[in-house]
């Protein structure tokens, strides 16, 4: 009974070997930098991407952002006319205008708590 | 090879431009949703106020309706009048008399001992009244009354701190 218990290394078996690891270009122990998709991926399966992004809808709309937008949009919508609008033509008509009038501190802000979550996920 | 702080910096930016980006997307379909439903009822503004103001002037213009100083009867937003003193009886609860609601306010001024002559008229619910006014407790069962007598008396300043003072106070 207490053989079981032993490691018992036979000859006989054949198995391949264990590989080890292969030299590469910048190492520790740790595996290469993760790719862009890798981090991706972790981003939106930590569930981080979903948070930061209400963080952010909430904070543009603190601001103002969002009105500004809803604004452009409705302008917008006027002179095409209504049911000539698409999606696709406000998303045009904001995204100019909507990347540039993000307030600083709101960029601040977020790019801060981003760059703490890339830097104990990807290093 | 780039630092990793560069990296971040730039991978971050990317990121947030990334939110932003279905953010953008999110609003621009909220905005679509409502040009489409037509559920934006201001969008048309500038017709709408105009019509709007043309029917304005229309009614001002219609000699049916006269101005509010002209007339005896007032007509509300709804349409309807009113005759300037409410002609409605009904019982008075202090004194038990037959009231128009029209006179019903300098009523309750005798009735409950504000006037100068009203003082002398004893019943029986008034000293107990004054009685309770004058130990200064609220009376509950006055308060409807006593607001529409005692405001205008308190409005040049006299501290509200019960609504019954009117029995309290001296006159000037």
């Amino acid at each position: 009974m207490s053989h079981s218990h032993k490691l018992v290394i036979k000859s006989s078996v054949s198995r391949p070997p264990t590989p080890t690891p292969t030299p590469d270009a910048n190492k520790d122990h740790q595996d290469q930098k993760p790719s862009l998709q890798e981090i991706n991926t972790k981003f939106i399966e930590s569930g981080e991407k979903e948070r930061l992004k209400e963080l952010l809808r909430e904070r543009l709309i603190e601001c103002g952002w969002r009105d500004e937008m809803k604004a452009l949009c409705r302008a917008f919508t006027r002179k095409k006319g209504r049911n000539n609008v698409t999606v696709d033509d406000l998303v045009h008509v904001i995204t100019p205008k909507g990347r540039a009038s993000v307030p600083d501190s709101v960029k601040a802000e977020l790019l801060h708590k981003i760059r703490t979550f890339l830097a104990s996920n990807a290093a | 090879m780039s630092g990793p702080n560069e990296d971040n910096t730039q991978l971050s930016s990317h990121f947030l431009g990334d939110l932003l980006d279905s953010i953008i997307v999110d609003v621009a379909s909220e905005c679509h949703r409502i040009a489409k439903l037509g559920l934006d009822h201001n969008l048309e503004e500038e017709e709408k106020e105009l019509r709007l103001s043309a029917q304005a002037r229309a009614r001002v213009a219609d000699p049916s309706n006269s101005g509010e100083t002209n007339n005896k009867y007032v007509v509300d937003i709804f349409g309807r009048t009113h005759p300037s003193v409410a002609s409605e009886i009904f019982e008075c609860m202090n004194c038990g008399k037959s009231i128009v609601a029209g006179r019903f306010a300098p009523h309750l001024e005798n009735c409950m001992g504000k006037g100068r002559k009203a003082r002398r008229k004893v019943t029986r619910s008034s000293t107990a009244a004054q009685n309770r006014y004058s130990r200064g407790s609220p009376v509950s069962t006055y308060s409807p009354y006593s607001n529409s007598t005692s405001t205008n008396r308190l409005s040049n300043g006299t501290p509200v701190g019960e609504e019954y003072s009117n029995g309290t106070y001296e006159e000037p």
